[in-house]
């Protein structure tokens, strides 16, 4: 590991964060799907926007991973990579499969960025190990926090209602580049020799919130007043505690966390 | 060409001029984008700061994010059950886009401080209360500049009536403006103030990295002071090439109707292009020959 990018060791193991992402993701798309069918109403979007920050929770780690091989300023770059690759596979899948699109949609980008991965490896030959599967999780990461955070929006799984709600009236520009600074933003945020992985993916809590309340934005126009403000209201609370939370780590791990103060003695 | 285009191109070059200038001095402040890494370093050689550490991501896609957000708020507040007046809903949008901007600072300013705990990088929270709010002024009044120009381009009773929603415009003007910003101002900050004790101009050597100037004319060097300083020039000069940009590039399309004289817009475009390399080129021969080498420069051209 290279100690000027950080990335130190992980308490929580990436296969047990990635099953949760995975899981929460589609489950919260899902029941956002179901629950607001039944019920007529716009009220469970939330869930979805819950679904998708669990899918950031994924990402950030995935990222932390992958940029513990020292990969310092190519951070925001690999986020970008990330929600490209979800960005494709998730409208391709919403188009080709109906109501089993974000499912379809989640593994073309899982394979996808398997193929990206090998293809950085094999021909590029940039040879960093966890290329491969950093990025099968990233791609379905991606696609995950795209496909959340348009069903924010759009209240429903459905291309055409999707097309209408999210993409025609442009908010599809708002879902990829908050779902992208979800991702990049807490490992870049953190990043340096002392980083830790519960700072990370904590913070992970708060951007992925921060994208659901844009989103809920969003659905002030589509779901409507009640469901919209639903969802900002959660989003606003789970950042509020996410934030405080990452506050006290930070005081936990800080050299000094002061009011003010002259320069300390450097630590070399 | 008609005089409501001719003072709607006026208004948008003179709305990107202060977006451009306002953009580059909130990345200065918060010391974003390529001179970031610079101190990023300086903790870890030794040099330790109260200078603010705002790694949200490149200089494009964090503009992006506040572009599209005051985007998405006024286009939401302007849509049909709400109904409000424009001015107001990008006012509006700006404070939204605002306000994650200074979330955003804030955790990256703790975050990375912390993340450097070995080499002893305390967390200022005066700092951050008094820099956290300078840079979401800034952001603020570039985020309402940016969607002000998108809203200019796809209004339904202006002129340009630009096919793409609100949205989409001012996140890829975001984009560009991020990249201008990032081109233009970063010199001024990052190679000119953070390294003042070096001559300007001689590059950075890599045995300098991180060897940054940590103390002020008196006291301790704050990001604000830095602000104060870029303020003078690459700010603006970020807001002269953004401006620029904007004002070029929808010049051609006024005096041109893009549906019937495309041609000949195009052709403007690439004249344009082709007389500021010119201009450029001029400039650079002009500025070697006044100033000349570096002292300590021996090579081919006498010292």
């Amino acid at each position: 590991m290279s100690v000027a990018a950080g990335g130190g060791e992980s308490k929580i193991d990436k296969t047990k964060l990635t099953m949760y992402g995975l899981g929460g993701g589609v489950l919260g798309i899902y029941l956002a799907h179901v629950l607001n069918m039944v019920t007529g109403t716009g009220y469970f979007s939330f869930l979805a926007g819950l679904g998708a920050i669990a899918a950031v929770l994924m990402g950030a780690d995935a990222v932390r991973r992958v940029c513990a091989y020292g990969i310092g300023t190519g951070v925001p770059s690999i986020g970008m990579m990330a929600m490209g690759m979800g960005l494709v596979a998730a409208w391709f899948g919403l188009a080709v499969a109906g109501v089993a699109g974000p499912i379809i949609g989640i593994a073309i980008a899982m394979g996808f960025g398997y193929f990206v991965g090998m293809l950085a490896n094999k021909i590029i030959k940039m040879n960093i190990p966890v290329m491969e599967e950093v990025l099968m999780s990233l791609g379905g990461a991606g696609a995950m926090v795209i496909i959340g955070l348009s069903v924010v929006i759009s209240g429903q799984i459905g291309y055409q209602d999707m097309l209408n709600d999210v993409v025609f009236t442009g908010y599809i520009a708002i879902v990829f580049i908050a779902g992208a600074l979800a991702i990049l933003q807490p490992f870049n945020a953190n990043l340096g020799p002392d980083e830790t992985q519960d700072r990370t993916l904590v913070l992970a809590i708060s951007t992925g919130a921060l994208g659901m309340f844009a989103a809920g934005i969003g659905s002030l126009v589509t779901v409507g007043v009640g469901g919209a403000v639903l969802t900002m209201l959660i989003a606003a609370a789970i950042w509020l505690k996410a934030f405080l939370w990452f506050f006290k780590l930070v005081k936990r791990d800080s050299s000094g966390v002061v009011g003010t103060g002259l320069l300390p003695e450097g630590g070399l | 060409m008609d005089m409501v285009s001719m003072g709607l191109l006026a208004a948008m070059g003179a709305l990107a001029t202060i977006a451009g200038t306002s953009e580059d001095l909130e990345s200065d402040v918060g010391s974003q984008s390529n001179p970031n890494s610079q101190v990023q370093l300086a903790a870890q050689v030794g040099h330790t700061h109260r200078i603010y550490n705002k790694a949200i991501s490149g200089e494009p896609p964090s503009n992006a994010l506040y572009a599209a957000l005051a985007a998405v708020t006024a286009s939401v507040l302007m849509s049909d059950p709400y109904g409000m007046n424009a001015f107001f809903s990008i006012a509006v949008g700006a404070l939204v886009a605002a306000v994650f901007n200074g979330i955003l600072s804030m955790t990256s300013y703790m975050g990375r401080n912390t993340s450097q705990a070995r080499f002893n990088q305390h967390v200022y929270l005066d700092v951050l209360r008094s820099h956290t709010t300078t840079i979401m002024a800034h952001a603020y009044i570039t985020a309402f500049c940016v969607v002000a120009i998108s809203y200019i381009m796809t209004a339904p009773w202006l002129p340009i009536q630009h096919p793409f929603p609100l949205p989409v415009i001012a996140f890829t003007w975001g984009i560009a403006l991020g990249a201008i910003g990032s081109s233009t101002g970063d010199v001024h900050y990052g190679a000119e103030r953070e390294f003042q004790q070096y001559p300007f101009g001689a590059g950075l050597n890599a045995a300098n990295s991180g060897d940054i100037v940590t103390k002020a004319e008196a006291g301790l060097r704050s990001s604000i002071d830095n602000a104060w300083f870029c303020a003078k020039f690459g700010g603006p000069v970020t807001g002269l090439a953004f401006g620029l940009i904007v004002f070029l590039d929808n010049w051609r399309t006024t005096i041109f109707d893009p549906a019937t004289q495309g041609w000949y817009a195009i052709l403007t475009g690439i004249l344009i292009v082709i007389l500021l390399n010119v201009y450029n080129r001029i400039l650079e021969i002009r500025s070697k020959k006044r100033y000349g080498p570096y002292p300590e420069y021996v090579g081919d051209i006498k010292a």
